[in-house]
């Protein structure tokens, strides 16, 4: 009678070694997560590509091979339909229309949704937060084209078209006040991209993903189970310098925040640079129409992507003080201030 | 029963009159109606049934086996059909390039009438990566040459800008000497396909460049060259207008630079001392040159760098020198540069003799620096001049710091003549560089016409008119053909099928002038004489053939006589081989390209028999077949000819001569007839003949025409009489 005993003995000797398998896993650690997670065939994969002005990439973690594919199409197609309603990168987005045309009939409803947050965050910070400082951006890149700093008396017009209020956001329309005005939402796109890319993963069932857009979000965890992680790299100019004349790739960091999970943003004074000094770039106070002088960079990391990149351009331009008040108003976010060397 | 003789023409031109003319064109027009209809049908196939799109055909498999790991196949761009290629870079990606099909953007035919479709990866600074070709229906290469020459043709390109115009030279023109960042080498039998290769990459990377580069083809081909009248000034008075600018950074300028780095110069002056004083000129502009320079030097200079060449001067007079002792003449500056358009622009020293500078200019260690005239710079519009400074820290390792200085520098326009980019499209070149071989053709088609024309001149003396013959096929042969190139394929008319189902451009067909001038002068012939000017006379495979039947004559080799019904049977190959060709290609079947070798003209004339065994077999076995069965080829299986055959239907002359007496009693010229087009009636079958001339030839002799013979044995004048062909 060998048939009938052959079932208990293999059943023992599967729980036996799934017993093994349990004492190794807590023995050997993250190793065996790794192991463990090829056997339950979860993989990770990444797709990169342009948008935004940047390039963006997008790592998921599946089990399912079926859905990446998918996952990725709809997660770029999220991001090019952010691109669509408010990149200034694109002459034919909704947004550069508005700015156009000075006014907009039925907005993309992804622009609607990044206009209000930002004219409500506008109001939040006083101001400092404005997307009406399109005007200074133009006049600081014409004059940088130039090699000079803007003429004082074109900053002052300028300046005296940066108005958050005069951005008109009606229940069919939206419309600017006066003529010169100019909308950018550069401060919080990146984040609501990272949001929509999210999403649109999410959709598709995908839990554990990290998307970068330029900002960045995360949810769940590695394949291996590790939690995800996220380095904020040193801002300090000269160890740049050194570091591009010796060649080396990999940016000292500053800080990592580890596990990483939700969304972070930095506002940072190396993004698009008007001077060598790095004293002017593309971050402006609506007030005086100059860049910022205090800080370096501001992190911020909050549960939405798009709350996460306005707060951090708000608290970039308020300064440290006042800025960790302002992210300290609004709930599960943090600020992380690195002051100009 | 004798007609008037009155009625014979001169020289052979028998116009149908009246109810014959009706008949023939209403038998004519039968033949048409069944022939129109057929091709219509046979254009209309593709349009009734779903055309696929014919775009670009690669996707993310595709491109990750082109472009592996390390690098990373992006998202397909949202807009447009480009790929970007990355690669990881600190956690970040960089582009490496944008990876594209040709066909997407530039859809230019080849030879074959189908465009070439290539794989580009285009640069972020704009120079090729990557250049592939994924499909192609060169029928010169197609089996003939292989691909292999086309594809390293195209990686020639890798490691060039698209920024600049790039023409393809001769084969070994690099070697030669032609300058390689903006030649290839081309390729001999190939160089319509060829342009048309550069073409299509150009075209496609600057839409490309365009749309993700943000640089325009405004540079593209531009010539700005200086106005070249204008007086030397004096040096204030050049000063004053900007023509030759001083520029004195401060030293506060040069701190600024380096502010954050730590670093400090440790010479400094003031903040408000001048830390470099450069004077700047361009020196292309005779009033700024030959006061610079003086009018001896300014003119030795200008000819030293050549036309679309720039020289720009730079003196140093400043505390802090670009032009360090250690700075060789001749060599690119390392701390100068020039930039235009956020490019920066090649230079090097000219290596100018120091010593004879205008005494206006202040004394100080000066370059002039050399723009060659690939590097696309436009002195019309305003450029930068950027100065390298480097700072260090540390004594042992020294950790160096550059920071650039720069100040722009502008010319007014109006000392400038601006040529846009040469209009000219692409073949205008094909038909200035083959002037010679067009005029050597026309003369030689201008001395067949009035030889074809005149029947009772050279026609009508058999030894002299069998010379000229002989030579002019030898002419064919081997100008035409072998040289020229102009052997007229089946493969013009695939082309023409297909473009016109694909594209509706014919343009294709003006890269070959030597066939396009014999194509248009058989079209002309066609419908005067029919088919038999070009198949008897300026086919070069055609005339292989007889000369070599010529060669063989001495052999008395017998030949086969075909049954009058098989004959029949066989003449009709052909038009089934034409109606294969132009249905397949029609429908865009690659099949084309294979039953059009049912022509044996690529292996024999374009390749010169240098080719694989199969197809130099079937070339030579059918010039051997000739020797026993006159012209096989011709009269059975050319597809071209059977072309031919069709439209030379719409023949107005029924041009050769006809007796009552042929056909009924005579049968002469039937039987000397070696291509069988007269028939036992005495009737031409002008779709069959090849223009050879024997039987007019034969009709003009009195000793030979056997009525005439007879008549003159008879004591009596024979009448000619003219029937016109039924």
């Amino acid at each position: 009678m060998s048939g009938p005993r052959l079932r208990p003995r293999a059943e023992r000797r599967r729980v036996l070694f799934g017993g093994f398998g349990a004492l190794a896993a807590l023995a050997a650690g993250p190793a065996a997560f790794r192991g463990l997670a090829r056997a339950r065939g979860r993989r990770s994969a990444t797709r990169a590509g342009l948008a935004l002005g940047t390039t963006v990439a997008l790592t998921l973690v599946s089990d399912r091979p079926e859905v990446v594919e998918a996952a990725f199409r709809d997660a770029f197609a999220a991001i090019r339909a952010v691109e669509a309603a408010g990149s200034l990168f694109r002459p034919d987005s909704a947004l550069a229309r508005l700015n156009r045309d000075g006014r907009l009939e039925a907005p993309d409803p992804l622009l609607r949704t990044m206009l209000g947050f930002g004219l409500s965050l506008a109001q939040a910070s006083g101001g400092a937060f404005d997307p009406t400082v399109q005007p200074l951006w133009t006049l600081w890149a014409a004059a940088s084209a130039r090699g000079a700093r803007p003429d004082p008396r074109a900053l002052a017009q300028a300046v005296e078209r940066v108005d958050w209020r005069g951005v008109v956001l009606e229940e069919d329309g939206v419309r600017l006040a006066r003529p010169g005005m100019g909308v950018t939402l550069n401060g919080l796109i990146q984040g609501f991209a990272a949001d929509q890319a999210m999403a649109a993963l999410a959709r598709h069932g995908i839990a554990d993903a990290f998307v970068d857009t330029g900002e960045f979000g995360a949810s769940g965890r590695h394949a291996d189970g590790r939690p995800w992680r996220l380095g904020l790299p040193s801002r300090n100019p000269a160890e740049d310098v050194a570091r591009d004349h010796r060649q080396e790739r990999p940016r000292t960091l500053a800080a990592v925040i580890d596990p990483f999970a939700g969304f972070a943003a930095t506002s940072g004074d190396d993004a698009t640079v008007f001077s060598p000094d790095r004293r002017d770039h593309h971050i402006f106070d609506p007030v005086t129409g100059r860049s910022p002088t205090a800080l370096s960079a501001v992190t911020v990391m909050a549960p939405s992507g798009l709350l996460a990149d306005g707060l951090s351009t708000a608290a970039f331009v308020m300064g440290e003080e006042a800025g960790a008040g302002l992210v300290a108003g609004f709930p599960d976010c943090s600020v992380r201030f690195t002051p100009k060397v | 029963m004798i007609r008037d003789p009155g009625e014979v023409p001169r020289d052979g031109f028998f116009l149908l009159r009246g109810e014959e003319r009706l008949r023939k064109w209403r038998s004519a027009w039968c033949d048409w109606a069944t022939g129109i209809a057929v091709l219509v049908a046979l254009l209309l196939t593709p349009l009734l049934a779903p055309f696929p799109a014919f775009a670009g055909g690669l996707d993310r498999a595709g491109l990750e086996r082109l472009f592996p790991a390390p690098l990373v196949v992006g998202e397909r761009d949202g807009h447009i059909p480009v790929w970007p290629i990355l690669k990881q870079e600190a956690g970040s990606y960089e582009v490496f390039a944008y990876a594209f099909e040709t066909i997407d953007f530039a859809r230019i035919p080849g030879f074959g009438g189908t465009a070439p479709n290539l794989l580009i990866a285009l640069g972020p600074d704009g120079t090729f990566r990557d250049a592939r070709v994924l499909s192609h229906h060169e029928p010169v290469f197609l089996e003939g040459l292989g691909s292999e020459p086309l594809f390293a043709f195209v990686e020639q390109y890798v490691g060039l800008s698209a920024k600049q115009p790039i023409r393809v030279g001769r084969p070994n023109a690099r070697a030669s000497g032609a300058a390689p960042a903006t030649t290839v080498d081309g390729i001999s039998m190939a160089t319509a396909s060829t342009r048309v290769v550069n073409e299509t990459m150009l075209a496609a990377s600057l839409a490309v460049a365009r749309e993700k580069l943000g640089f325009g083809g405004a540079q593209l081909g531009l010539r700005v060259e200086a106005r070249p009248e204008g007086d030397p000034l004096p040096l204030a008075a050049l000063e004053r207008r900007g023509w030759v600018t001083v520029w004195r950074p401060s030293q506060r300028e040069a701190d600024a630079a380096f502010a954050g780095t730590g670093l400090d110069d440790p010479e400094a002056g003031e903040p408000d001392a001048p830390f470099a004083a450069l004077t700047i000129a361009y020196l292309n502009v005779p009033p700024i040159g030959r006061t610079v320079l003086g009018e001896a030097a300014f003119a030795r200079l200008m000819r030293e760098i050549g036309p679309g060449g720039h020289a720009v001067m730079v003196v140093s007079t400043g505390r802090w020198n670009p032009l360090p002792e250690a700075f060789v003449l001749g060599s690119v500056p390392e701390r100068l540069t020039v930039q235009q358009g956020g490019l920066t622009v090649n230079l090097r020293d000219a290596a100018w003799e120091r010593g004879d500078l205008a005494p206006g200019l202040p004394a100080g260690p000066w370059t002039i620096l050399r723009i060659a005239p690939e590097a696309g710079f436009d002195p019309a519009s305003p450029w930068t001049l950027a100065m390298k400074v480097t700072r260090e820290r540390g004594q042992i390792f020294p950790d160096k710091v550059s920071r650039d200085l720069s100040t722009e520098y502008r010319l007014p326009p109006e000392l400038f003549l601006r040529e846009i980019p040469e209009a000219g499209p692409g073949w205008t070149e094909a038909w200035r560089a083959r002037a010679g071989e067009l005029g050597i053709i026309a003369a030689a088609l201008g001395l067949l016409v009035p030889v074809l024309v005149r029947q009772r001149g050279l026609v009508a003396r058999e030894d002299a008119f069998s010379a000229f013959r002989l030579g002019f096929l030898a002419f064919t042969l081997g100008v035409v053909g072998w040289y020229a190139q102009a052997q007229l394929s089946i493969v013009t008319l695939v082309g023409v099928t297909r473009a016109l189902v694909q594209t509706g451009d014919l343009g294709f067909l003006l890269y070959d002038p030597p066939s396009l001038l014999i194509w248009a002068f058989v079209l002309v012939t066609l419908v005067v004489w029919g088919r038999g000017t070009f198949c008897g006379w300026l086919c070069p495979f055609g005339a292989l053939q007889e000369l070599a039947a010529w060669l063989a004559r001495p052999l008395r080799l017998r030949q086969i006589t075909v049954p009058p019904r098989l004959d029949r049977a066989l003449r009709g190959v052909k038009y089934g081989a034409l109606a294969a060709i132009l249905l397949s290609a029609a429908l865009a079947s690659p099949l084309a390209d294979s039953v059009a070798e049912v022509e044996p003209f690529k292996t024999a004339i374009t390749l010169y028999f240098v080719r694989s065994l199969p197809f130099l077999g079937y070339a030579a076995g059918l010039i051997l077949l000739n020797l026993f069965l006159y012209k096989g080829f011709c009269r059975y299986l050319c597809p071209l000819g059977a072309s031919l055959a069709l439209a030379g239907r719409l023949r107005l002359l029924d041009w050769i001569p006809r007796r009552a007496e042929c056909g009924s009693p005579c049968q002469l010229c039937r039987v000397r007839c070696r291509y069988g087009a007269i028939e036992p009636s005495g009737r031409i079958d002008y779709a069959e003949c090849f223009q050879c001339m024997e039987c007019v030839t034969i009709i003009h002799d009195p000793h030979q025409c056997v009525p005439q013979v007879l008549a003159q044995k008879r004591g009596r004048r024979a009448a000619r009489r003219p029937v016109a062909a039924e």
